[in-house]
């Protein structure tokens, strides 16, 4: 188990869970971030923060700070 | 035929209440264009500073008016954005019908996650029609959408649309008017079943999307296939050169850079072109007129203030025009991904980049441009920032003050020059003050950010050069129509206070006093000869006007507010006549150059610049006779300009974006105070270390 900003970049993994009911987790699931969805880590910013994801055939950019609340699994 | 009108509204039948209802960024705007034009009304919903637009057309017959509801994700009110969209959904807003049809405006490129906004509004109870827009760039990126098959699963009629080609919008007017007479649509079905098989590990809100995404995917089997485009390999490229850390970094810093200078040098042509043009038709209507109060009014009043109006329309235009083209290419969103690191540190995200930094070149298309920041929080910041950047306008006073007090010294190395230094200084002034001012927000009024900072990264796309224009019209015509006239309006005003009353005894009077006493000082010996070249300059006819001009302007409401505010100004060094200056540079940070002349008697035939800064040289105070000018009082009258807010037109475009008289109050008081707090400790400091 690990969080989403631990991904490799290029990797591909599933999301398993996303932390808190609070508005930021709401976001990220009405953005389709939900568990079980495929993500993959397309690429980070070159400061290192935010990191592009793509994942329901669009892509989407999220920072650390929301990506360490998502865990994620290898996919099967 | 959906055709914009107004007057055949109302025949018999009450007109219908259709809303846009959409995710940020999927063309709504422009699909509201192309079923209504124009909008009717633009204002605010009830409470909150959440743009409300209105408009109206009529459709076989009937009377529609229509509802932009603002981008959201979906219909939990946890923003004012989407506490307004829900509202107005459920009828619940004042003044506003419920409505009769919601249109629901998806991007057919990206339909799986705009169809969860869809699936809420499908379980309101309420008529829907889907209106899928970029459907022919969907096409083209081999996303086949069978609309028949998905009308058909969704309960609701599907139709696919191009706004700026208007294809598809009549068939979308029919489907409107058809489904506002018909049953609403049953709600998803089965999504407590979908919900109740995720684990109860997860909270009620992942638990709902759990079953909503379900439910989208069981629904688009068969409706979306997607085959490889022709042209992917090359947007693979594209996109590869321009994300990678070395190729992609050095295409920002070039795109920025194009950006910035041609906002900054290539509309400085057109600027002075409008200058020109506004100065030879003052001289016109001065040649048609008898020299007098009317003539004053319409060329130095009015002429000027439409001057300085339209003077700001080639950068509001070339910055919009770039903006557009980013936005529409899908660069706009890179951008703010590449920068958002550096302004998170602030508080800020990476959407407030272009803003701030076309800032540098003018505020008020800065201030425009924040218009692309979607987070309320965020903008209203970048706002209150952007003014602290130093423009253009303040460029011309640096230059002067630098050029004439700073001591021309090598710095360590030869060729780095103290004036350099100091112009260097008062750039970064501005944005270690605004790096603060942000901190302090964040830290007590504003808070952070609550919601997230996550943006769509839309595909690389070709701009059209049709939607380009329109943006750039939209941009200057906005800022003409509710920004320009109250601008004119603060010039005419200021141009009577430097102008009234004018009593010409008292300036033969003044005049005649100041002769009495350059004579005086010759007698008495000492240094005779600055007070002689003062005395021929008055026995010039120029040298006489320029003194008469100097004291009607000394005499006048503005000249007589300069002596009152003289206490105020006095800590920071400054004469009563500075302090003139200041106070008539309320419409543009420029004016003080020229009210500076005109107050220390620059005449028409001296050399405007050597000219001015001569006569500052030779500006003595008048009890002393000292110098009124030292390096201390010229670097604190640069750092006050660096951080004022001595820019009508600014705290205009403040209070419009904002939609709030506060913000431009709120703003100019906080500047003002900091520039007048930084200007002292200059002038403090500064004097302890050179005595001034």
């Amino acid at each position: 188990m690990e969080s989403l900003d631990q991904v490799a970049i290029g990797g591909a993994t599933r999301v398993t869970r996303v932390d808190g009911d609070d508005p930021a987790a709401c976001r990220l699931l009405e953005l389709g971030l939900t568990p079980g969805v495929e993500v993959r880590v397309v690429r980070r910013a070159p400061l290192g923060d935010p990191v592009e994801l793509e994942l329901r055939g669009y892509r989407l950019s999220i920072r650390r700070t929301e990506a360490r609340r998502v865990t994620v699994t290898a996919p099967r | 035929m959906a055709s914009p009108a107004s007057s055949v509204a109302g025949a018999g039948e009450t007109a219908l209440t259709v809303v846009l209802v959409g995710n940020p960024n999927v063309g709504k705007s422009s699909l509201f264009t192309a079923l209504a034009g124009v909008p009717t009304r633009v204002g605010n919903y009830p409470g909150v500073t959440v743009e409300r637009k209105v408009g109206r057309f009529t459709h076989g017959g009937r009377a529609i008016d229509l509802v932009d509801l603002p981008g959201v994700y979906g219909l939990v009110p946890r923003s004012p954005d989407e506490q307004a969209a829900v509202d107005a959904l459920a009828g619940r807003v004042p003044g506003m019908a419920p409505p009769d049809c919601a249109v629901v405006v998806a991007d057919a490129t990206n339909l799986e996650r705009n169809l969860y906004l869809a699936s809420q509004v499908l379980g309101l109870g309420v008529p829907v029609v889907v209106a899928l827009t970029q459907s022919d760039v969907a096409t083209a990126e081999g996303i086949t959408i069978d609309h028949a098959l998905l009308a058909a699963r969704l309960g609701c009629p599907v139709v696919p649309v191009v706004a700026p080609t208007r294809h598809g919008i009549p068939a979308l007017a029919s489907a409107i008017v058809a489904a506002a007479a018909g049953p609403a649509p049953s709600p998803p079905g089965g999504l407590e079943a979908l919900a109740s098989t995720a684990g109860p590990e997860h909270s009620p809100a992942a638990r709902e999307a759990i079953a909503r995404y379900a439910w989208i995917e069981r629904q688009l089997v068969g409706v979306v296939t997607r085959r490889p485009p022709a042209g992917a390999a090359a947007t693979r490229r594209i996109d590869e050169l321009l994300t990678h850390p070395l190729s992609g970094t050095l295409a920002f810093v070039l795109a920025m850079l194009a950006m910035f200078s041609s906002i900054y040098w290539l509309a400085a042509p057109l600027m002075d072109g409008i200058e020109a043009g506004v100065a030879a038709l003052g001289g016109a209507v001065r040649g048609l007129l008898p020299e007098g109060p009317i003539a004053s009014l319409l060329v130095d009043g009015i002429l000027a203030g439409a001057g300085s109006v339209v003077v700001f329309v080639p950068q509001i235009a070339l910055l919009f025009a770039f903006v557009a083209l980013l936005e529409s290419s899908g660069y706009l969103a890179r951008a703010a991904f590449l920068m958002d690191r550096l302004l998170a540190g602030v508080g800020l995200s990476g959407r407030s980049f272009i803003p701030l930094l076309s800032s540098f070149a003018c505020a008020i298309p800065g201030i425009m441009a924040t218009r692309s920041i979607e987070n309320r929080r965020d903008r209203l910041l970048t706002i209150m920032l952007a003014p602290l950047m130093s423009c253009s306008a303040r460029l011309p006073v640096y230059l002067l003050f630098c050029g004439a007090f700073v001591p021309d010294r090598a710095v360590g190395l030869p060729f780095i020059r103290l004036p350099a230094l100091v112009l260097l200084g008062l750039y970064a002034l501005g944005v270690v003050v605004a790096a603060a001012v942000a901190w302090l927000l964040t830290q007590t009024v504003l808070g952070r950010s609550r919601q997230p900072f996550v943006m769509e990264l839309p595909r690389w796309r070709w701009p059209l050069p049709g939607v380009v224009l329109r943006r750039v019209a939209e941009a200057a015509g906005s800022f003409l129509h509710n920004a320009g006239t109250l601008i004119m309006a603060v010039s005419v005003v200021i141009w009577a206070l430097t102008t009234y009353p004018r009593d010409e005894a008292a300036i033969d009077a003044e005049v005649a006093a100041r002769r009495g006493a350059l004579e005086r000082r010759i007698a008495a010996g000492g240094e005779p000869a600055a007070p002689a070249a003062e005395l021929a300059r008055l026995d010039t006819p120029a040298g006489l006007a320029a003194a008469r001009r100097g004291a009607a302007q000394r005499q006048s409401f503005l000249g007589r507010a300069g002596r009152l505010v003289e206490p105020l100004v006095r800590p920071l060094g400054w004469d009563w006549r500075i302090g003139c200056a200041v106070l008539a540079s309320f419409p543009a940070r420029e004016v003080v150059l020229g009210t500076l002349g005109v107050l220390y008697d620059l005449g028409d035939g001296d050399d405007a610049e050597g000219g001015l800064a001569a006569r500052l040289h030779a500006a003595t105070w008048d009890d002393t006779g000292r110098p009124v000018f030292t390096l201390p009082v010229a670097l604190s009258i640069m750092v006050f300009f660096a951080l004022c807010a001595q820019c009508a037109s600014t705290l205009v475009v403040i209070g419009r974006e904002t939609g709030s008289a506060v913000w431009p109050v709120v703003s100019f008081l906080s500047m003002t105070l900091l520039a007048w707090v930084a200007a002292w400790l200059t002038f403090t400091v500064a004097s302890g270390l050179v005595g001034g």
